[in-house]
């Protein structure tokens, strides 16, 4: 293991060993960094990057030892050095920017005392006189590799503001007419402040990322140009892009005020000072000649001061190309833990539609994992969000972390879910996956779209699962990468003998005879309590000897104790309930993409009393669709009164029997599993 | 050029102020027959003297060694030499070693460096003056180990050598001025670590029979002051060859792994105890004033301009 350390603990240095411990990755060694550099406020971006590093030292054996910014050595490297006694052939590597020989000599001595021997020390301005970033605690090297540009369809031009302020009102319209042209793709690096203000703007449909939101890497691997506004370089990740990006054939035109990419020696660019001249630059001058551009750029003499394979010799190291692990594509689904399980019903209805020679295997929250291995796929499974303030996305690093362990370059990647995590995001980008979204519709009202849809050009396919009925199937995005087909749902075939016997079964294990089943499935109370509600059927049905009355819930979900009070009610967990609904004389669901579909296309007769929560699909929308053509009842949370009305009417007054034959009449779309498998395969 | 504190070492006031000999700070101008300036690496984060220096002779006393164990610089010598020799006018330049080891590492840096081969080195040693009360050693000495320097990491070696020179077995271990050790969380249950300046020297030696002094393997005392007074307060001293090398036969030298042995043979023989600390205490007569006096004669001379 390669312990990747540094002279001074900051957010700065932290950046530093991060970014170098990826290269060292990149380049098939194992690295990693002491836990006890995590600063207390690295902010959300990087505690990603660090999850992949971090390491208690005494679990592993030191091979290497790399520390950057050697130009200052406090004390605490001196201990973490001197603390892990390391052996005398193990090889210690520091690099720093020197400014006068003494800093050389008292740095090379202080390791000295610490190690007990003599580190090799090695003063980066002798290669690298006029450094991009002086004040760069990374030692700004790569590995030339170029490769075929552009990487997409289109040319992709990342431009960072730096230190440009926003103020001018034309600045944000001029970034918004150039990321609406279809020459290039646009994308800014920010700012928190400059993200702040444009989130505030008209404009705050720009994409955008902010420094920490990818690794400098992987921001590479999606850049095709990269665009530097500001005075200097913003930061060591900044610097280590511009590097990255000249030693894999990228463009990188400097637009900096004091020209500093230029003036380092870097093959870049003079673009213009200010960005109102940029489109016509890049249209007029760069994008048809970027592969001479980048072909000159790679002769430059410079890229030799940037060569990581220098600090490899030094430390002994040899490079030695990672080989995937498996020569088989592999596909994964990731359905989000929405309130229900539609997320991973959905994914394992279309998992069911693929081809034999596919075995998908699912990365599951605990609540669906049952899901997927009861359908006979491998799962891996995950941690649920917690309600901790401290940090909040704990959860989602250690998805992304299982995901990265379990997915290689060239793998298929199925996310079902509305937001897209970090993780997710992270996974594609870091490991250049094939990507489908499948992305159910009817947002609700309010929801901002830009939330929604700012990773979308992550995924090489959306594939939008439809509504049984037109008016419903909003359209939230346009390209050829969209898809929509038919709805998605479980289909369940039982006779009428499978019926009786099941509902002999229900008599036997409850131990009473009834003549009418009534199902409620209303939720576990996570996105509307209906627990009133769930009350008050219990309790209308309750002088009802012949009828018995299911309170059907997933396993694991909570069901209010005083359900349990009921002679006529009783809880069933199960995830078979569309079994019991066929089984039922009149089902009282919530209205979620899967029951409805299931109660459509399986001829159910139900009343339907939405649920509404700021993340949840517009199921009231939904509901009423279906009532308006008179195929089902809707209640609303408040229609106590009506509800009760509703059910007595449909049991004592053929109201099911109303519902039931204008579901056998209405006409639907085809069901779309086979389609949505289809596209998964050609993606 | 001595930065702003104006610090003068207690004795060196008294001296001054017994002889009303006025201090002049930051003369822009120092001119004398003889001007012996201390410690040249003062100059190693700077990039000029400030100051015009005009001498018979030029002395530059280098308390810190040119070169660590292995050979490489133990700060920027051609700096620091460089700013003296720009402002200094001098038929003589010489550099005063102050001990046997100081004198190596200094005579190998001038025979590395062709720019500054017009240094002369003094042919004897400008040691520390050490004059300070003797102790007597305790009647029966037992395992009571310790150690005291500055904090600094170049002062410790390896933690594995720590482990050696004081042991579980030892009745106790003190270290003052471990604060590296306890910042590093480097505890044992049978060490009593000690920050720098948490007790007094004298209270330390209270404490310990034997001193165990061994540094990092890349750094070397130049002279050895915590080692003299070890002696002074009546203790045997054990500690590497190359510190041992200024003192003689004053101290046991030896690895760390050989301390166990030594310091078992001492307590099951306190005769041999008693004569090694008196040994010891003879050998500290070198660095008496009386001494120093003698030494200092054998510069002024004659010959260097020195009236008879």
């Amino acid at each position: 293991m390669i312990f990747v350390e540094a002279g001074t603990r900051s957010i700065r240095s932290f950046d530093a060993q991060l970014i170098f411990a990826q290269k060292l990755t990149a380049r098939g060694f194992d690295a990693c960094i002491d836990a006890d550099y995590l600063p207390e406020d690295a902010g959300r971006g990087r505690l990603y990057e660090a999850a992949n590093f971090l390491t208690d030292p005494e679990e592993h054996v030191a091979e290497a030892v790399f520390v950057l910014g050697a130009e200052e050595v406090e004390d605490l490297l001196l201990a973490s050095l001197r603390q892990k006694q390391l052996g005398a052939d193990v090889p210690v590597v520091a690099t720093g920017r020197f400014k006068t020989q003494q800093s050389y000599v008292g740095a090379k001595a202080r390791l000295a005392f610490a190690l007990g021997r003599e580190a090799s020390v090695i003063d980066l301005t002798d290669t690298q006189p006029r450094s991009m970033l002086p004040s760069a605690v990374s030692p700004l090297v790569a590995e030339t590799r170029p490769i075929v540009r552009p990487i997409g369809e289109v040319t992709d031009v990342t431009v960072v503001l730096g230190s440009m302020e926003l103020d001018n009102p034309e600045t944000l319209s001029c970034l918004s007419r150039m990321s609406s042209q279809g020459d290039y793709g646009l994308k800014l690096v920010v700012s928190g402040a400059q993200n702040e203000f444009i989130t505030a703007s008209h404009f705050n449909d720009l994409p955008r990322i902010l420094y920490t939101d990818l690794s400098p890497l992987t921001l590479a691997k999606s850049t095709d140009i990269l665009v530097m506004f500001g005075h200097g370089v913003a930061g060591d990740r900044m610097a280590e892009l511009a590097v990255e990006l000249i030693a894999a054939g990228g463009v990188v035109i400097d637009c900096t005020e004091d020209e500093v990419l230029m003036s380092s020696g870097a093959p870049a660019l003079l673009g213009p000072k200010t960005l109102f001249a940029l489109d016509g630059y890049l249209t007029g001058k760069i994008l048809g000649n970027t592969s001479q551009i980048a072909e000159q750029a790679l002769k430059s003499q410079w890229l030799r001061t940037i060569e990581i394979s220098r600090l490899e010799t030094a430390a002994e190291l040899v490079a030695k190309p990672r080989r995937p692990e498996r020569t088989t594509q592999r596909t994964l689904f990731l359905p989000t833990n929405g309130v229900g399980l539609g997320h991973a019903q959905r994914c394992a209805v279309i998992a069911n539609a693929l081809p034999d020679n596919i075995s998908p295997i699912f990365a599951a929250f605990p609540s669906c994992v049952p899901i997927a291995r009861r359908e006979g796929m491998d799962c891996i499974p995950l941690v649920a969000r917690t309600d901790t303030k401290d940090n909040s996305n704990a959860n989602d690093i250690l998805t992304y972390r299982r995901l990265s362990a379990a997915l290689q370059e060239g793998d298929r990647l199925v996310f079902d879910g509305g937001y897209v995590f970090d993780s997710v995001n992270r996974v594609i980008l870091e490991h250049g996956l094939s990507a489908v979204w499948i992305r159910r519709g009817l947002w609700p009202k309010g929801r901002s779209r830009h939330t929604m849809l700012h990773r979308e050009g992550i995924f090489d396919r959306v594939i939008v699962p439809s509504e049984a009925f037109e008016e419903l199937n909003d359209a939230y995005s346009y390209g050829d990468h969209i898809h929509y087909v038919g709805p998605v749902f479980r289909r369940v075939i039982q006779s009428a003998e499978d019926i009786n016997h099941l509902r002999a079964r229900l008599a036997e294990r409850f131990g009473r005879d009834f003549k009418q089943l009534v199902v409620s499935m209303l939720g576990g109370g996570v996105a509307s309590d209906r627990s009133a509600q769930l009350q008050a059927i219990s309790g209308m049905l309750e002088a009802r000897t012949d009828c018995l009355h299911l309170v059907v819930t997933w396993p694991g979900s909570k069901v209010q104790p005083a359900v349990f009070g009921w002679k006529n009610t009783r809880v069933v967990h199960t995830l078979e309930a569309t079994k019991l609904c066929l089984a039922a004389d009149l089902v009282i669901s919530a209205a979620g993409y899967n029951s409805v579909h299931e109660i459509l296309y399986h001829n159910i007769p139900s009343i339907l009393i939405p649920q509404s929560a700021p993340y949840l699909d517009d199921q009231e929308r939904r509901a009423r669709a279906l009532s308006d053509r008179e195929l089902c009842a809707t209640i609303t949370e408040t229609e106590f009164m009506k509800l009760e009305r509703t059910v007595l009417d449909c049991l004592d007054d053929g109201g099911v029997e109303v519902f039931r034959s204008a579901l056998k009449k209405i006409k639907l779309p085809e069901a779309g599993a086979a389609a949505a498998a289809d596209l998964l395969i050609k993606t | 050029m001595f930065g702003d504190t104006q610090n003068v070492a207690p004795v060196l006031r008294r001296v001054v102020d017994e002889l009303c000999i006025p201090v002049i700070w930051d003369s822009p101008r120092i001119s004398a027959d003889f001007v012996i300036l201390h410690n040249p690496s003062f100059l190693k984060f700077q990039n000029s003297l400030n100051a015009q220096v005009i001498a018979r002779e030029l002395i530059v006393v280098t308390h810190e060694n040119f070169l660590r164990p292995g050979g490489e610089e133990g700060f920027d010598v051609s700096n620091c030499l460089g700013q003296i020799d720009a402002s200094a006018i001098a038929l003589r330049k010489t550099l005063a070693p102050v001990s046997a080891y100081n004198r190596e590492t200094v005579t190998n840096w001038v025979s590395r460096f062709r720019e500054a081969r017009h240094w002369q080195v003094l042919e004897a040693d400008w040691f520390n003056i050490f004059s300070t009360d003797l102790c007597h050693p305790c009647d029966m000495p037992e395992d009571r180990r310790g150690r005291h320097s500055r904090p600094g990491f170049e002062k410790f070696p390896p933690v594995a050598e720590l482990d050696m020179c004081f042991p579980k077995h030892a009745k106790s271990n003190v270290i003052l001025g471990a604060n590296a050790l306890l910042d590093a969380g480097v505890h044992r249950a049978h060490w009593k670590l000690l920050p720098f300046d948490a007790i007094s020297v004298e209270d330390f030696f209270e404490m310990i029979d034997f001193f165990v002094y061994f540094t990092a393997p890349t750094w070397q005392e130049s002279f050895g002051r915590v080692v003299a007074e070890a002696l002074a307060a009546g203790k045997v001293v054990l500690t590497d060859p190359k510190t041992g090398k200024t003192f003689g036969e004053a101290v046991i030298t030896c690895h760390p792994s050989e301390v166990d042995g030594i310091i078992s043979d001492f307590i099951l023989h306190p005769r041999r105890y008693h004569e090694q600390v008196s040994r010891s205490q003879s050998a500290l007569e070198r660095y008496s004033v009386q001494n120093f006096r003698a030494h200092l004669s054998k510069v002024l001379t004659p010959e260097r301009g020195v009236p008879a």
